[in-house]
């Protein structure tokens, strides 16, 4: 289900529409916050809305965000648009629900907002379709909470550049902050669902969480878990292509990667990948180093542990008996900060559930993780997985049967109660 | 959505679903069939064939990623004079059971040879690891490996 929703997102992507004077600056604005991969639905068109969230007060739609009168925003105001978007207060005056990331989008310029709806008043083909209702229990439907979240949680409108950093990383932190909404994901949520910090000042700021049955990593300085072994070029190339040496996207980066970053200027993914490199490590960590000794128990044929076995027949084809794999095409296993990761979230859902295509500025990658759900018991699985974070050099802990039964039953593709997305 | 691609040294004009395989642009529509179809999930290695001359998977290689590698499947790769030492090598030592997996095989090997010219028994374990054979044929695949690399030096 995610599956298909992410590859229908991605399919909605290429229908962006250019028209003759198109607004250029505001559809790259467009694409720089990925409006398009929460507004659309799996064959729909682009920006109608439609896509199932989860969330922790019920399910909600997104909505029509096509200049269509009635269905969509045609009837919005420029005062109107600025309002939803950087203060979460639709036309209407209802409250959005914090999926949308107006916390995050509450940084933009007002120069850039007025390119946004430019765009989307003018070059966004009008789609005609009516918003789905949301579907949440009475009890929690009301909205005035909103307005008290909003006031503790959403910071007052505009980017205030640090004055003691230089104008790439201001432009960095503009774009990671803001439109970008990076720590939708890669932030810790508190206990109101609030991102615990939206921007650089504070040490949680992109410091890695837990969300929709992955766990998005740490985006900061960390050695072995985070970007601290990354080279700057090494992040911008990754936004780019969706892979370098390191890693490749996966869950719901995939549809940053298919939709936003790789059409991002070379000076702004510059930007980010300097940005990012500011933010300070929170772990004391070692970088990973290598141990040449698993990979010659592997070919010496020496698989003493179910998980090694496994390993042999199931991974070592492509991710190699050195754990190095095909980088940029297969992920290294060895040294992977996914791999490392206190929460082994990420590698489990991929190993029941495989990968989905990344399709960088539409051409798709080959070598796609495939799914072993079917074939492997959740006890196999954590045994694989357990010798993988223990393999070449990685220092990760073991996984157990039940964090891996936990995981295989709520990504069921076949379940009603999946969750498809919560926020992004 | 029309591609074209490099196939065996002849461009291939194709007109097909970008998410096809490479494995199906193959069999079933330029009509090379020696390339085998095991299980469509990167498992078997029944598949391999090389693109710039490393061995690949066709199974999981969406066509539109193909871009301008050239492929060469087991219908050509007799034509590099690795190749033709793989093969000569694999008839003298009788290495087929049932077959089906052979081509693949052929494939993973030549590739490594041209890699590795005088390849270890870790070498073989390593390159030679993703390509099942129902039949274990695998002693003798180790032996025609190393036979056609005896070859190759002289
Ligand atoms: S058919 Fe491609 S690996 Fe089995
Ligand atoms: S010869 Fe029969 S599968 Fe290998």
């Amino acid at each position: 289900m995610k599956r298909l929703i992410l590859a229908a997102a991605l399919l909605a992507g290429f229908s962006f529409v250019a028209g003759a004077m198109a607004n250029e600056k505001g559809e790259y604005l467009a694409r720089a916050g990925d409006c398009v991969a929460c507004h659309s639905v799996p064959g729909g068109r682009a920006f109608a809305g439609g896509l199932k969230m989860a969330s922790p007060v019920g399910t909600l739609y997104t909505t029509n965000i096509t200049p269509d009168p009635e269905t969509g925003i045609g009837s919005y105001t420029l005062e109107d648009f600025d309002r939803s978007i950087r203060r979460g207060i639709a036309r209407d005056g209802h409250r959005l629900y914090p999926a949308m990331p107006y916390p995050s989008y509450a940084k933009l310029t007002g120069s850039d907002i007025a390119d946004l709806y430019d765009y989307f008043m003018h070059d966004v083909p009008a789609v005609r379709q009516a918003n789905r209702a949301n579907e949440i229990p009475p009890f929690l439907s009301p909205r005035w909470p909103l307005a008290v979240w909003n006031v503790v949680y959403t910071p007052s409108p505009g980017f205030t550049p640090d004055p003691s950093k230089d104008a790439q990383w201001n432009r960095g932190a503009y774009l990671v902050e803001g439109l970008g909404h990076c720590g939708a994901c890669h932030s810790p949520r508190g206990t109101a669902w609030q991102e615990k910090s939206l921007d650089a000042r504070d040490s949680s700021f992109l410091a890695g969480a837990n969300l929709d049955d992955w766990y998005a990593p740490s985006l900061r300085a960390n050695q072995a878990t985070g970007l601290g072994s990354w080279s700057q070029g090494e992040i911008a190339e990754f936004l780019k292509t969706g892979h370098n040496r390191h890693a490749v996207a996966y869950g719901s980066m995939g549809d940053v990667i298919n939709n936003s970053t790789p059409y991002l200027t070379d000076s702004d993914l510059a930007a980010i990948a300097a940005f990012l490199a500011s933010l300070p490590a929170t772990e004391a960590e070692t970088a990973w180093v290598e141990d040449t000794s698993t990979a010659q128990a592997l070919l010496s044929g020496k698989t003493d542990t179910a998980g090694a076995a496994l390993y042999v027949s199931a991974c070592q084809t492509c991710h190699r008996a050195n754990g190095a794999a095909a980088p940029p095409y297969v992920p290294p296993l060895a040294g992977n900060p996914t791999v490392l990761d206190k929460d082994p979230a990420s590698l489990i859902n991929i190993v029941l559930n495989g990968s989905w295509p990344l399709v960088a500025k539409g051409r798709p990658d080959a070598y796609r993780m495939p799914q072993f759900r079917e074939q492997l018991k959740d006890r196999q699985i954590a045994e694989v997985v357990s010798f993988i974070r223990g393999a070449w050099g990685n220092k990760a802990g073991a996984v157990s049967p039940q964090e891996v039964a936990a995981l295989r039953k709520s990504t069921q593709p076949s379940s009603d109660n999946i969750v498809v997305l919560k926020m992004r | 959505m029309h591609y074209t691609i490099e196939i065996n040294g002849a461009q291939q004009s194709v007109d097909i679903d970008g998410e096809t395989p490479l494995l199906w642009v193959l069999r079933d529509v330029v009509d090379l069939k020696g390339t085998k179809f095991g299980c469509g999930a990167a498992q078997c290695g029944a598949c391999t064939v090389h693109m710039d001359g490393h061995p690949i998977r066709a199974c999981q290689t969406p066509i539109a990623s193909v871009g301008n590698g050239r492929i060469t499947t087991i219908e050509a790769v007799g034509e590099s004079r690795l190749g033709k030492l793989v093969q000569e090598a694999w008839i003298e030592l009788d290495v087929p059971q049932c077959g089906y997996c052979q081509a693949g095989q052929i494939m993973s090997a030549t590739a490594l040879l041209t890699r590795t010219p005088n390849p270890t028994d870790h070498d073989i374990n390593e390159a030679m690891n993703g390509n099942l054979c129902r039949c274990a044929t695998y002693t003798r695949i180790r032996a025609a490996i190393k036979h056609a690399a005896e070859a190759g030096r002289a």
